[in-house]
């Protein structure tokens, strides 16, 4: 089994949208971690991480589904997800219950997929993964400037990136780069139908400066930045792909 | 009558059907973000400016009241006159009253975003004061009758044609000549009888220095230091959160404005005022107009430290497709949306939701203003004022409800395995409609991931433990 | 209550903890080179000139060759006469009518390329340097600064001028679409020529 041999019992958190459109992400996940030795478990009780409703500063009516992904996970050491924006709002927003033990330890132990593999499990290869495609990586701003699982342009840090470092393992994987690599690519939640004009414009703009460096896919550990984006590139007559980081490492062919 | 928020969207929505101004707009102020990169690789100090940067900004907004009061007792022994204005009809008076007084009936200015806060033109003018702004990007502002769209480069949502309308309109130019160097020099022609002839100048201030009385104006036209030293009467119009403690400090600012603004090193005019030369007049007026309040809102006061360096507009990917007029306020862009709502949080109370909290902004940030934390705590605010439109407060309500209970939620998207009867009819319907406008829908799947799971580990597990 | 005691009062009340935010010492950073070569580098980086006299050249023969069509060339230097001396413009009127202005930069800025003026430079017009249409600095090696830093800490103009200005490079702008266009409403060029 590849890496650090750290067996866990993981409480697999599972998105509304990737749950209801992108069930293969959520498949990936899973098995992913099986491969890699953990014991999982998907809580069938999960609805949704209250993020919608605290980004839209309605945080009160986050409170019941705090609290009932609280009551979901709080049992398992880690708390794993295939969504960075979700794991963001759980570890840094997460205010709308009162912070019990019980809270502060969901929150201090829930991990964003690609950190959980880099940073806790320490996998140092996916033997069973080939990806022969040229892919553009699309870090959510959840993973990028709050999670910090990459370099941000902004700051002239030294260069670093942990879907990255993984993707480096997968087998015939090769990688294009966009102009604006950093650039956020406007779904925001509820700001994808408030502003929908700007998010759109956004959305394929980014689509676009992918596709023209030579992406087949676009990868990311964020499906609701590509849900958003592949509606943009579809529209547009835009030809590219779309795959969730889990489902490369899972070995997924195309 | 209640005030209508601004309708930052749809604004948006227009100025992003003009493709040519759009895509201009964008690729220009990437262009500046790009080269504040540059200039930024070229310090290995740069993130401990910033740092120093904040920490001074923030002791001295801890410590405003000491420093504006040894701001005003050595800018009046340097022979500087000093008023205070509450608020922005207080400071139109005031300069009213300068300008009634030496019989002035022409001022010409150099930018300033303070007077644009005060609406200053619009006193003066019917007072029979002639207002002419100096700086190119302000004055193609002024004849077109609109806001600074940004406040370091107010006309930059402009292409060359629309200033060869303008000019050929007010200063008889060929309007089809839309070389920029020509036009600029137009400006020149047309700006040079003006300032020669004008009965007083104003401007701005970017630092005031409590040590020294002296305040500082930085800009690239040099109608600053023309407007300043023209007349015999200069009036400098200073927010009260510009104080710097110490001349020395300017060595931290300077560095950083013009190099996070347009990615130059430095503006090509740096100038320092500490006093009137002999036989002319120096005015400051110090405004408050909301500032004092906003230094008591505990997760917005840091707001205070901005230097008004517009980087955060030029990294934002909405601001850049959006453009600064779409934002119905002074201050645009991230900046706009954390401050606007300190004048007026109705009004405003959309523009910290005109944002998708990417964070960008507040990387670039040259005094470290958390501006995307702040978008966030603002909105949290708004909808506790009820500030949030009825429809999205209702959604967020039914939402939050029905995603506390999960039987009510699965049974909410059961039987319909395919996608889109996990959203409330309602909220489908109405609020979140716009979706397709521009986008696809996702795919609907055979299958959500619960039922796959139940189907395919639940059982098994269950054979196994069987077994 | 005045305007001023009442903005002091509510800064008062209002202000954050002064115990929480002390105030940094005076910063020293960055590159401490202050040499010609630095200083001419980033003077051509804000499209300013050096001012090269060539073969043994003075420095009325280099205005002459570089600003041939030049009618009035205002001097404010013992050294070099002009046609019109700064004191004698009286108005910026005059001023305005000024081809080159010949003066003496008390100090440069490596970093910057930036050269120091002040009312001691420019005797009774302050304006007579942004309304001529070219200015020649003189400037000596020797009195060049790093940085930013370095000038604010070291230069005693800072506390004493009642007008000091630094420019680097002519004046400039890039609001009508971006482009840059130098000579916008102050000095078309500005030219250092170094003190021999």
């Amino acid at each position: 089994m590849p890496g650090t041999g750290v067996r866990m019992k993981i409480g697999l958190f599972v998105p509304c949208y990737i749950d209801a459109f992108y069930p293969k992400t959520g498949i990936a996940t899973l098995e992913l971690l099986e491969k890699l030795g953990q014991d999982v478990e998907y809580p069938l009780d999960q609805t949704c991480c209250g993020q919608p409703m605290a980004n839209s500063g309605c945080n009160k009516d986050a409170a019941a589904a705090e609290a009932l992904f609280v009551k979901n996970f709080a049992k398992y050491d880690a708390i794993v997800m295939p969504s960075g924006s979700c794991a963001h709002h759980v570890k840094d927003n997460f205010d709308a219950i009162p912070q019990t033990d019980e809270v502060r330890h969901v929150r201090k132990n829930t991990y964003e997929l690609v950190e959980f593999l880099h940073d806790v499990l320490k996998v140092d290869a996916f033997p069973w993964a080939e990806f022969p495609h040229k892919v553009g990586l699309h870090n959510s701003c959840g993973t990028l400037r709050a999670l910090r699982t990459a370099s941000m342009s902004e700051l002239g840090e030294p260069f670093f990136s942990k879907p990255m470092d993984l993707l480096t393992k997968v087998r015939g994987i090769s990688f294009a780069t966009p102009r604006r690599p950093d650039e956020c690519c406007g779904f925001g939640g509820t700001f994808s139908v408030t502003e929908e004009a700007v998010s759109a414009k956004m959305g394929v703009d980014k689509v676009r400066d992918h596709h023209d460096a030579g992406a087949e896919y676009i990868v990311s550990a964020d499906t609701s930045c590509m849900m958003h984006q592949q509606g943009c590139a579809e529209r547009a007559g835009v030809p590219i792909r779309f795959i969730h980081i889990a489902e490369i490492l899972n070995g997924a062919r195309a | 009558m209640k005030v209508k928020p601004v309708n930052h969207a749809r604004a948006a929505e227009a100025f992003i059907k003009d493709t040519p101004h759009l895509t201009f707009h964008d690729e220009r102020l990437w262009d500046l973000r790009q080269k504040r990169d540059q200039q930024m690789h070229e310090l290995p100090e740069w993130q401990e400016l910033r740092t120093l940067a904040s920490q001074i900004k923030e002791h001295t907004l801890a410590n405003l009241p000491e420093y504006l009061e040894q701001f005003e007792a050595n800018a009046k022994k340097n022979g500087i006159h000093v008023h205070w204005a509450a608020d922005g009809a207080e400071h139109n008076r005031i300069v009213g009253e300068i300008l009634e007084k030496h019989g002035a009936k022409s001022l010409i200015k150099s930018k300033s975003m303070v007077t644009e806060e005060c609406n200053m033109r619009e006193y003066l003018e019917p007072r029979g004061v002639v207002v002419t702004e100096t700086d190119l990007g302000e004055r193609i502002q002024q004849l077109d009758n609109q806001m600074p769209s940004h406040i370091v480069v107010p006309a930059v949502h402009k292409l060359t044609p629309d200033v060869a309308k303008l000019f050929a309109e007010h200063y008889h130019t060929d309007p089809n000549d839309d070389d920029p160097q020509s036009l600029a020099w137009s400006q020149r022609l047309a700006a040079r009888p003006v300032i020669l002839a004008a009965d007083a100048g104003m401007t701005g201030g970017n630092f005031v220095v409590a040590e020294t009385g002296s305040f500082v104006v930085c800009t690239n036209e040099g109608n600053a230091d023309l407007s300043a030293t023209v007349p015999g009467l200069h009036i400098a119009t200073l927010g009260i959160e510009r104080l710097v403690p110490r001349m020395a400090d300017l060595g931290v600012f300077v560095r950083m404005l013009s190099r996070s603004a347009l990615g130059s090193p430095i503006t090509q005019y740096t100038t320092h005022f500490r006093g009137p030369q002999d036989g002319s007049e120096m005015h400051v007026v110090l405004v408050d107009n909301g500032r004092s309040h906003r230094l008591g809102m505990e997760d917005f006061w840091t707001s205070l430290k901005c230097i008004r360096c517009g980087a955060c507009m030029n990294t934002c990917p909405v601001y850049r497709r959006s453009g600064g007029l779409s934002y119905g306020a002074v201050y645009s862009g991230p900046i706009g949306a954390i401050i606007d709502p300190t004048f007026n949080e109705r009004k405003y109370s959309t523009l910290p939701f005109a944002s998708t909290m990417n964070g960008s902004c507040t990387n670039v940030c040259p005094v470290r203003i958390n501006i995307h934390d702040q978008l966030y705590k603002w909105r949290r605010v708004l909808a506790e004022h009820h500030e949030l439109p009825f429809v999205k407060r209702e959604v967020m309500n039914m939402a939050g409800r029905l995603l506390g209970q999960p039987k009510l939620y699965r049974a909410a998207i059961s039987g319909t395995e395919t996608a889109l009867g996990v959203l409330p009819r309602f909220a489908l319907y109405n609020w979140l409609n716009p979706w397709g406008k521009n986008r696809e829908l996702p795919h609907p799947v055979k299958q959500t991931f619960h039922s796959w799971y139940k189907q395919n580990r639940l059982k098994t597990k269950k054979k196994g433990e069987d077994a | 209550m005045s305007s001023r005691d009442a903005i002091l009062a509510r800064l008062r009340d209002n202000r954050p903890d002064p115990a929480a935010h002390a105030l940094p010492p005076v910063a020293r950073l960055g590159d401490m080179d202050a040499s010609r070569a630095r200083f001419e580098k980033s003077l051509a980086l804000l499209g300013g000139q050096v001012l090269a006299p060539q073969e043994g050249e003075s420095l009325s023969a280099a205005i002459a060759r570089r600003f041939a069509d030049a009618k009035i060339i205002c001097s404010a230097v013992p050294e070099f006469e002009g046609t019109v001396r700064i004191e004698e413009l009286g108005t910026p009127q005059t001023a305005a009518n000024v081809d080159v202005l010949v003066v003496r930069a008390p100090f440069g800025i490596a970093e910057m390329g930036s050269i120091f003026l002040s009312e001691a430079q420019l005797p009774t017009l302050n304006s007579a340097a942004h309304l001529t249409q070219h200015i020649v600095v003189i400037l000596s090696e020797s009195t060049l600064t790093a940085n930013m830093h370095t000038a604010y800490i070291e230069r005693p103009e800072f506390h004493t001028a009642r007008y000091g200005v630094l420019m680097s490079g002519p004046s400039a702008t890039a609001d009508i679409q971006g482009v840059l266009v130098r000579g916008a409403q102050g000095v078309r060029t500005l030219s250092v020529w170094w003190e021999q």
